[in-house]
Parts: C-alpha cells; sequence; structure tokens
C-alpha cells in the first residue's frame, strides 16, 4: 500500500517536473526559431534567401512601367532603411502599405525581391458609402 | 430522443443559417480589404476557438481519468483532441486562403503560421501515440499524460507567439486602439458565430462521445 503510493508520488513529481520543463522550453525555444524575418542588418550578411519585415519610406516608391520594377525603400522598428528592387507588376495600393514583406537576397547594397507581401490598412468596420446596411438594426 | 435536445439541436440549425447569413448579407463590406475577405473574420476566429476550447477539455478530461480512470473520461480527452484538431486545420486553412487574398501569398512561414503547424504536429502525435499502444487502459494512461503536456504549449503557440512578434496577422481582438476595433455589426456576428461555433462542437463532441462508448459496449461484449 505505502510502497504504491510512493510510487504514485514519484510519477507526480516527473510528471510535475516535465511540465515545468515544457514550460521552459516554450518560453525560450521560439525566441530566434518562430520567425522568418530577419533584420536588415543580417539581411546584408546572409548568402540565402531571406524575408525581411518592415514598413515603407514615405515617397520613396519609384515604379518603372515599361521594365516593370519597382524601387522603394523599407524601414524597420528600430529606424533602420535598405533600398528594396521588386521586378514585377506593382500591388495594387502599395503606397499605403503599412507591413511589407520582402522574399529575396541582398546584394550591392540594395536588396533584391523575388516576391512581396504587402499589408494595407483594414478595419472590420463598414464602408462610409454603405451606412445604409445599419439602418435597419439600429 | 428527448424534446429538449430535439429542440436545441433545431435551434443551433436556425442560429448558423443566421449567422452565415448575417456574415454574407447583413455585414457591409469593410474598410480596406480586398473584395469580400473580411467576412473570413467570421468563421476564422470562430474555429481557432473552438479549436482552443477543445484542446482545454481534453486536458481537463485526461486530467479526470488519471485520477478516476474511467474509459468515458479517455473516449472525452481523445474525441475532443480530434475535434480540436479539425478545427485547427479549418482555421489554418481559412487563414491562407485570407492571406493569400490580403498579402499575396497563402503561406510565408509568418510566426502565426509557424506556430499553429507546431500546435498541429504535437496533436497529431497524440493520435500516432494512440494508434502505437494496444492495451486500453496503457494507452489511456499514456495519452492521457501527454494530452496534459500538449496542452501547456497552447497558450503559447495560439496567444502569446503571435503577440510578440512582428506578424502580418491582424490583431482587431486585443489591441487597444479604438480606431482599429471591430464596429458594433461585426462584433455581434462574430459574437454570435462563436457562440454557435461552440453549440455546434458541443453537439459534435456528444454525437462522437456516445459513438464511442457504444464501440466499447460492443468489444466488451464480444470478449
Amino acid at each position: 500500500m505505502s510502497d504504491s503510493k510512493k510510487q504514485r508520488r514519484l510519477w507526480y513529481s516527473v510528471g510535475g517536473v516535465m511540465i515545468v520543463a515544457f514550460l521552459a522550453y516554450g518560453a525560450t525555444s521560439f525566441k530566434s526559431n518562430l520567425t522568418p524575418y530577419v533584420s536588415f542588418e543580417e539581411a546584408q550578411k546572409a548568402p540565402r534567401k531571406v524575408q525581411v519585415a518592415g514598413g515603407l519610406v514615405p515617397d520613396s516608391t519609384t515604379y518603372l512601367e515599361d521594365s516593370e520594377t519597382l524601387q522603394f525603400g523599407m524601414v524597420e522598428e528600430d529606424g533602420d532603411t535598405m533600398t528594396v528592387l521588386y521586378k514585377g507588376v506593382k500591388p495594387g495600393n502599395f503606397e499605403e502599405a503599412v507591413q511589407i514583406v520582402a522574399i529575396g537576397t541582398y546584394s550591392e547594397g540594395v536588396f533584391h525581391a523575388n516576391q512581396l507581401l504587402v499589408k494595407c490598412p483594414s478595419k472590420y468596420q463598414g464602408l462610409e458609402e454603405a451606412p445604409r446596411s445599419y439602418g435597419s438594426e439600429t | 430522443m428527448n424534446r429538449f435536445g430535439l429542440a436545441l439541436k433545431w435551434l443551433l440549425f436556425v442560429w448558423m443559417i443566421a449567422v452565415i447569413w448575417a456574415a454574407f448579407m447583413w455585414i457591409p463590406s469593410a474598410q480596406g480589404f480586398k473584395g469580400e475577405s473580411s467576412r473570413i473574420v467570421f468563421f476564422h476566429v470562430p474555429t481557432a476557438w473552438v479549436a482552443t476550447l477543445a484542446f482545454l477539455v481534453s486536458c481537463v478530461a485526461s486530467a479526470l481519468y488519471l485520477w478516476r480512470r474511467k474509459p468515458k473520461y479517455d473516449f472525452g480527452a481523445a474525441v475532443s483532441n480530434g475535434l480540436g484538431l479539425l478545427f485547427a486545420v479549418l482555421a489554418t486553412v481559412t487563414g491562407a486562403i485570407f492571406a493569400k487574398i490580403m498579402w499575396g501569398a497563402y503561406w510565408n512561414w509568418d510566426p502565426r503560421q509557424t506556430s499553429i503547424t507546431i500546435l498541429l504536429l504535437i496533436y497529431a502525435a497524440y493520435f500516432a501515440l494512440r494508434s502505437a499502444v494496444a492495451d486500453p487502459e496503457k494507452r489511456a494512461t499514456l495519452s492521457a499524460v501527454y494530452s496534459i503536456l500538449a496542452f501547456v504549449t497552447v497558450p503559447f503557440l495560439m496567444f502569446i507567439v503571435p503577440r510578440i512578434y512582428f506578424s502580418l496577422h491582424p490583431d482587431v481582438i486585443t489591441n487597444s486602439d479604438p480606431n482599429n476595433s471591430l464596429d458594433s455589426a461585426h462584433l455581434k456576428v462574430l459574437l454570435a458565430s462563436l457562440a454557435g461555433f461552440t453549440g455546434l462542437s458541443v453537439w459534435l463532441y456528444s454525437v462522437a462521445t456516445r459513438i464511442e462508448e457504444i464501440r466499447h459496449r460492443r468489444r466488451q461484449e464480444v470478449l
């Protein structure tokens, strides 16, 4: 009887230790592994394809229609800026972007992006043009 | 079948139809979203919520199993994790569709996408563990312990990670900017949808656990 009790207590403490270990692992491991975005500084050193994230530098956008080349400045949270070159059609509402993710490689002073993810400001609020839809409720 | 249960089922049916109708017809197009993509919020958020709830229920049922050793708690835990996995997959898929429309790619390993992938793997492993142990009691004990440990990671993966890192994911539920919150129409439909999906998951849970109990009884009769 006391033997099985002892064993049970052992298992409980093993379980408790494991839960704490999982917690600690969870709290520390995703520090570096979970985000695919690297800082501009790291991007400049990295030889492989990386993702950088940041905002758009206001009035920095130039787009050449003929060659479908988009050039703009990107600014990071800590204030670092970097010039990004993207070959392709300019995404719609690009100038309004609040967050941009660029995927590509850095070389010779510019970041050459193969792909752009653009987040424009959006709100879960009805368009001003359609206030009638609210009328029926309030 | 008792009348009350039947009435509840009909209520759920009508409720869900009303939610779907409101999400597509009553809610106007939202500001700044491409096309009608904002409407996915009424389905994406509830599926993620139900997944979290199901993992919590499984954790509680697993703890009850370890305490009471009754097979029904084991069934509850397994069924609940199955539901959690299903709804987590639905949240991932709806999220990827939204990402494609709004940002331009289905998948870019945004922290939100990475964390849900880890969560899916953790809970898929639960079923791998279950299928690997033949003895029912041993299986129940091992999977109960695993389910509790797995749930420890849920708060991190669902709530903390996406808030610490830069993420493209919209953050309208927890942010403090009143200008960026849901308007009252959106909020009403979202809450109604959360209630509806919760009801739906409770119903699915009760059906699935009853099936498991019948299976269990059958197995014992054969033996």
